[in-house]
């Protein structure tokens, strides 16, 4: 299947050329999943899924357009060709359209074959783990799956970038409820390229997700307006990173609206903060999404920011430095316990999640506190309803005095527990 | 298609061929950093066996492909038998038969597209002052969706769905960046929605005079305010804080809607709706006429008057509670399976007009615009507020900054007092759970007690 999907690819790129686009870029992936999904506490559905992604780009004398569709028949990748022809006719001309050049890598990685089994035992793993710890609990869904992804893209720039990545997944989302209260919803999940090392509820915080989830039935506000700290579970972690990269991606650079545009070799962050590419993590691949080959990036170095992220057009645009990452992360662990992290807080919330609209543009925000705990002279105590946080992210990545040891690994994120003080509560 | 929807058995089969085609636009001030458009579609099946699912789907819809997938969904169905014997569920008896298929303007060139994009940059740059960036994205999107069923089911869906999103950024007195979006959606494609310069010139101007003054905006006093929400937000709170739990599947989960059927949930102000496919004499945005399980698509009266009515049902969580279908089982993607997903959600229009309303506030905020929201079993909502005023003695003042405003659907919603006799709808963005999906929510103007993030 991976030399059908280069020999695709191959054919499209040659096509193109004859349709006379200068440059062509060319990316196919084949992608087949297996998926048990438990509704309500009970095993429901079991799905399997062929997908095929053909995604087509052409630039003549500048100009550049692109179309992605899923029909491998050669009628309708002719097509296909002559409606790229169309477009590029009529989109501006901007010397920055460019594809990628000289790249080559390969990449085969995790399980390449479905065991079914396996996925039948997670499953039932977790659902007993329920049974028998979290019964008020309610499994609204959850999946175990596995997909198999196999890609080639190629330019006429000569470069070849293939993978053939396997992996397993698990998440899922529930609720509790007793006497006509009911919890929040919560949820988590992960990859994994071996699911047989672990109990189901032990994989990216299911269990304790359960757990906590049937503590958060009966909750309380948490009182008028006063300032404390936080120390945010890692599904909050990433909220706050996700801010961090968009700041220094290519849409943020291209607008100028971004608030580190000006701040490499700068503080950004405490200096106990190290964020890392983790580029090869279970079914991700080091390819950026302008076709080139992500290497390893320490983004954020003991505080100081290495790098801004703009893919080739906006680094051409922006005169940034072309930095190619791709989609998988990690904040480098503390040397505090997270039980330390919380004895260390007077009065604050231990946060799972924010439920907030998007920051603003300068990274101010406020959010409802889901899924998240009160903490008072240094212990965890109830579960919180209608709590609002307010701060600023780019001024919580500075404010940061605690990171934990302990962390989760996502299988593309891998963060730990951080403590923030400071933050506004209401 | 009729001869896939049976199989040797099964309680019940479904099939459907989708093509979603999509176009995608973007230029950043006045870079065209996306062009590009999709074209997929494939064949699904799925098989409901001794009370378990088997789906399988492919990019493919030739014969041979349509036997594949029956066959791997039978498959997948039996092997679920694993789990232990199971009284099947009755799906129901009758199904939809019809096609859909709507009357659409001649699709616009690429050249027409890019040049409108060009045109609003240039009008920005132009004619307001001070702006640092301007953005403009187009999306559009059709679907068409071939179902049969073995309960005699079988027709076209189809949805066509177009928006237009312009972004503006300007700087506080401070350099640090301001943001603002105004947006157009409607039904069919980028000529079916207004996109000229001089039907968007008043949309614009007003965009950037909101610009201006929250450039220039205070933060929001935290706590709990009076508060007018805009018909957009109303649209927004119709969706989330209601909606959501009012979807069966988290009924059934346990959301905190499921015993309320029948108990004032709402002041008798409100009555809110998902609607199939009318309101009022006219087609909406999204009309659904049957689902993708091939069941009829009928409106589903959530809140009448204050009072919990009912909930929006699939097939199966129709069976579970023992109540009708309404036709709101929904797939985005050939390779999903239906869920239960909203269509055209609304709080219905009162006898207030908006400018009485702000009137009688003594100290609150008039919240117009959001960014976004999230919704809860518990109905505790959260909506993004991208621009509000603070509203003083019966008239606006200030700008605020970006906030937020949460609250308890159940509670809130009970200290509305006054709704505004206008109405408006929009289809923008996507509803997320487990996949995207295409929705329109629509609303008029109330007045509540809500809580409001800041300092």
């Amino acid at each position: 299947m991976e030399h059908e999907a280069h020999v695709v690819a191959q054919q499209i790129l040659e096509s193109m050329h004859h349709a006379g686009f200068e440059e062509s870029r060319v990316s196919v992936t084949f992608t087949e999943q297996d998926e048990l999904n438990i509704a309500h506490n009970e095993p429901a559905l079991l799905r399997s899924t062929e997908d095929y992604n053909l995604a087509i780009s052409g630039i003549v004398d500048g100009r550049k357009a692109s179309t992605t569709l899923s029909d491998i028949d050669s009628a309708a990748i002719g097509a296909a060709i002559s409606s790229i022809r169309d477009s590029v006719s009529s989109a501006p001309q901007d010397e920055a359209n460019r594809f990628s050049a000289d790249q080559h890598m390969t990449v085969e990685q995790g399980p390449l074959e479905c065991d079914r089994d396996l996925l039948s035992k997670k499953a039932l793993e977790l659902l007993e783990f329920r049974a028998a710890t979290t019964p008020k609990v309610m499994i609204e869904e959850f999946a175990a799956s596995h997909r198999l992804r196999r890609s080639c893209e190629l330019t006429s720039r000569d470069t070849t970038l293939s993978s053939v990545v396997g992996c397993y997944s698990l998440g899922g989302m529930c609720i509790a409820s007793e006497g006509g209260k009911t919890s929040s919803l919560n949820f988590t999940g992960g990859n994994a390229n071996d699911l047989s090392e672990k109990m189901g509820s032990e994989w990216f915080g299911l269990g304790e997700m359960l757990r906590d989830t049937e503590r958060q039935i009966h909750t309380r506000a948490l009182g008028p307006h006063f300032t404390g700290a936080v120390v945010l579970a890692p599904t909050a972690v990433t909220d706050l990173v996700s801010w961090f990269l968009q700041q220094l991606g290519s849409r943020a650079l291209i607008a100028g609206s971004s608030v580190y545009r000006q701040s490499v070799g700068e503080a950004v962050a405490a200096p106990t903060l190290s964020l890392q590419s983790d580029f090869s993590a279970a079914g991700h691949t080091p390819f950026s999404t302008d076709g080139f080959i992500a290497p390893a990036i320490t983004l954020i170095d003991n505080g100081i920011l290495t790098s801004l992220l703009p893919d080739l057009y906006s680094s051409l645009k922006t005169g940034s430095p072309h930095t190619p990452s791709a989609s998988s992360w990690r904040i480098s662990p503390g040397a505090e316990s997270r039980k330390a992290l919380i004895e260390g807080v007077e009065r604050g919330a231990l946060v799972t999640r924010f439920s907030m609209g998007r920051p603003a543009a300068n990274g101010d925000f406020s959010g409802v506190i889901k899924n998240s705990f009160i903490i008072e002279d240094g212990a965890v105590g109830e579960a919180l309803s209608e709590t609002m946080v307010a701060g600023n992210m780019k001024q919580m990545l500075r404010d940061i005095n605690g990171i934990s040891k302990e962390h989760i690994n996502y299988g593309g994120e891998d963060f730990p527990w951080i403590r923030i003080p400071n933050m506004h509560f209401s | 298609m009729r001869k896939m929807t049976t199989a040797p058995g099964c309680d019940y089969v479904e099939t459907r061929e989708h093509m979603l085609t999509t176009d995608r636009k973007m230029m950043v001030n006045g870079n065209l950093t996306a062009n590009a458009e999709t074209a997929e579609s494939g064949v699904s099946a799925r098989v409901y066996h001794h009370g378990y699912w088997g789906f399988a789907s492919t990019p493919a819809t030739d014969s041979k492909s349509r036997n594949k997938v029956m066959n791997k969904a039978v498959d997948n169905a039996r092997v679920m038998s694993q789990f232990g014997d199971r009284q099947a569920l009755d799906l129901g008896a009758t199904a939809y038969q019809g096609d859909q298929t709507p009357q659409r303007k001649p699709a616009m060139s690429q050249k027409e597209t890019i040049d409108f994009m060009q045109a609003i940059d240039d009008h920005c740059k132009q004619r307001y002052p001070g702006l640092k960036s301007t953005t403009v994205m187009l999306q559009e999107e059709h679907h068409r969706k071939r179902f049969a069923t073995s309960n005699a089911g079988e027709g076209l869906n189809t949805i066509d769905r177009a928006a237009c999103y312009i972004f503006m950024i300007a700087e506080d007195k401070n350099g640090k960046p301001v943001e603002l979006a105004e947006y157009v959606s409607g039904k069919g494609s980028f000529a079916d929605i207004d996109l000229s310069i001089e039907g968007l010139e008043p949309r614009l101007d007003s965009l950037y005079d909101h610009l201006r003054a929250k450039c220039d905006a205070i933060p929001a006093k935290g706590g709990e305010h009076t508060i007018v929400l805009s018909p957009e937000l109303a649209g927004m709170l119709a969706h989330e804080a209601m909606g959501h739990p009012c979807e069966a599947d988290l009924v059934l989960s346990g959301s905190a809607t499921g015993g309320l059927v029948g108990e004032p949930v709402a002041s008798e102000l409100i009555t809110m709706v998902d609607f199939a496919h009318h309101y009022n004499g006219k087609e909406l945005m999204i009309p659904v006429y049957a689902d993708d399980e091939g069941s009829e698509a009928i409106d589903a009266v959530l809140i009448e008057n204050g009072i919990m009515r009912n909930f929006m049902t699939s097939r199966e969580t129709a069976a579970r509670l023992g109540i009708p279908s309404t036709g709101n089982a929904r797939a985005y993607r050939f390779n999903d399976e239906p869920l239960v997903r909203m269509r055209n959600t609304a709080i219905l229009p009162g006898t207030s007009s908006l400018e009485e309303m702000i009137s009688d506030v003594e100290q609150g905020y008039y919240l117009m615009k959001t960014g976004n929201g999230q919704a809860d079993s518990t109905t505790e909502f959260m909506f993004g507020i991208d621009l509000a005023y603070e509203i003083k003695n019966g008239k606006l003042g200030r700008a605020i900054t970006d906030t937020t405003v949460s609250g308890t659907a159940i509670n809130m919603l009970k200290t509305v007092d006054a709704v505004s006799n206008d109405m408006s709808w929009s289809c923008s963005g996507y509803c997320g759970k487990k996949q995207p999906m295409v929705v329109s929510m629509g609303g008029p103007a109330i007045r509540a007690k809500a809580h409001l993030g800041g300092e």
